[in-house]
């Protein structure tokens, strides 16, 4: 996406992740089970979100299946992209939002990825200032990365269905490390 | 005894969820000889201390990265024979070539699965049961 032409805002998809230290820029996202984790560190003034489901169902870290890795995954790449622009661990602190639990959806998923991002956060050592989680309905998200403010907006009954029928789509592959096979290792 | 449970294995990563996923791969795999560290200056200690015959080691870390362990490890001569094996959850080509340069045996790129994981160690060390 061309962030100029978007006039400040960029928008977010699940499987995606952004990291801002512009002030002026505002990250948004439409959430129906999925979830947002939005990352930030007020010292070094640097923010991010990601955007997730877990694919099948991810009970704890415990099971350390691969939905849970994927998840991990995600939540690494924020962390390591946030790091990179200067951000320390020790003071990152975090806001959670989605995991709605839908009618359509007849399943506790949101519930799962919701419980998933705060036993991250809370294993990592990061603060967790605020969270808006569950419910019946979906969410647009609004998140500035830099002064840490957060705005949500519920969506209607129909916006979620719609929401939740694209979110259950074939999951985008989390990012892929472009590791080259023919570099040889031995 | 299989190879599994023979081989004492490292693992570092400053991500404890990240550690805990590692562990638990390699305990499925049959590993009993796991221990881990937060960072490569750590990881560094435990090697000198007591050597062990393969290190997982991701890239991204704070104090010493990956690759600056790998070399560290490289150039110890009580640690410089042992398995090491890099992990990139954003590796690029560059990173790869650098990590094969410095003498990394293999890399498995995040998020791994268990399979994954079993071919880059047996792609080191041959089939492990």
């Amino acid at each position: 996406m061309n962030e100029a032409v978007a006039g400040r805002r960029v928008h977010i998809i699940q499987g995606e992740y952004k990291v801002i230290s512009d002030p002026d820029v505002v990250l948004s996202t439409i959430l129906g089970s999925c979830v947002a984790a939005c990352l930030r560190d007020p010292v070094a003034g640097v923010g991010g979100m990601n955007h997730f489901l877990l694919p099948g169902s991810a009970t704890s870290m415990a099971a350390s299946g691969d939905a849970t890795r994927y998840g991990v995954h995600l939540m690494e790449l924020l962390i390591n992209g946030l790091l990179k622009k200067g951000a320390r661990r020790d003071r990152l602190e975090a806001k959670v939002f989605g995991g709605a639990k839908t009618i359509a959806s007849f399943s506790n998923v949101g519930e799962q990825n919701a419980a998933f991002a705060m036993e991250f956060l809370r294993d990592e050592g990061i603060r967790v200032v605020g969270s808006s989680t569950g419910g019946e309905h979906g969410r647009k998200l609004e998140f500035w990365p830099v002064s840490g403010r957060a705005r949500q907006y519920p969506l209607t009954g129909a916006e979620t269905q719609r929401t939740v029928a694209l979110e259950q789509r074939p999951v985008r592959p989390a990012p892929k490390p472009a590791v080259d096979d023919s570099i040889e290792f031995f | 005894m299989s190879l599994a449970e023979k081989i004492k294995v490292l693992i570092v990563d400053d991500q404890v969820t990240s550690r805990l996923l590692l562990s638990d791969a390699l305990t499925q795999l049959g590993f009993k000889q796991i221990t881990a560290a937060g960072d490569g200056v750590q990881g560094m200690k435990i090697m000198s201390e007591q050597p062990h015959h393969l290190v997982i080691s991701d890239f991204n870390m704070p104090n010493m990265d990956g690759l600056g362990f790998l070399q560290a490890v490289r150039t110890n001569p009580s640690t410089k024979k042992a398995a090491f094996i890099i992990l990139t959850a954003q590796g690029d080509r560059a990173l790869v070539q650098k990590a094969a340069q410095l003498g990394a045996n293999n890399v498995l790129a995040k998020p791994f699965t268990i399979e994954k994981m079993k071919a880059a160690i047996e792609a080191v060390f041959g089939a492990l049961k």
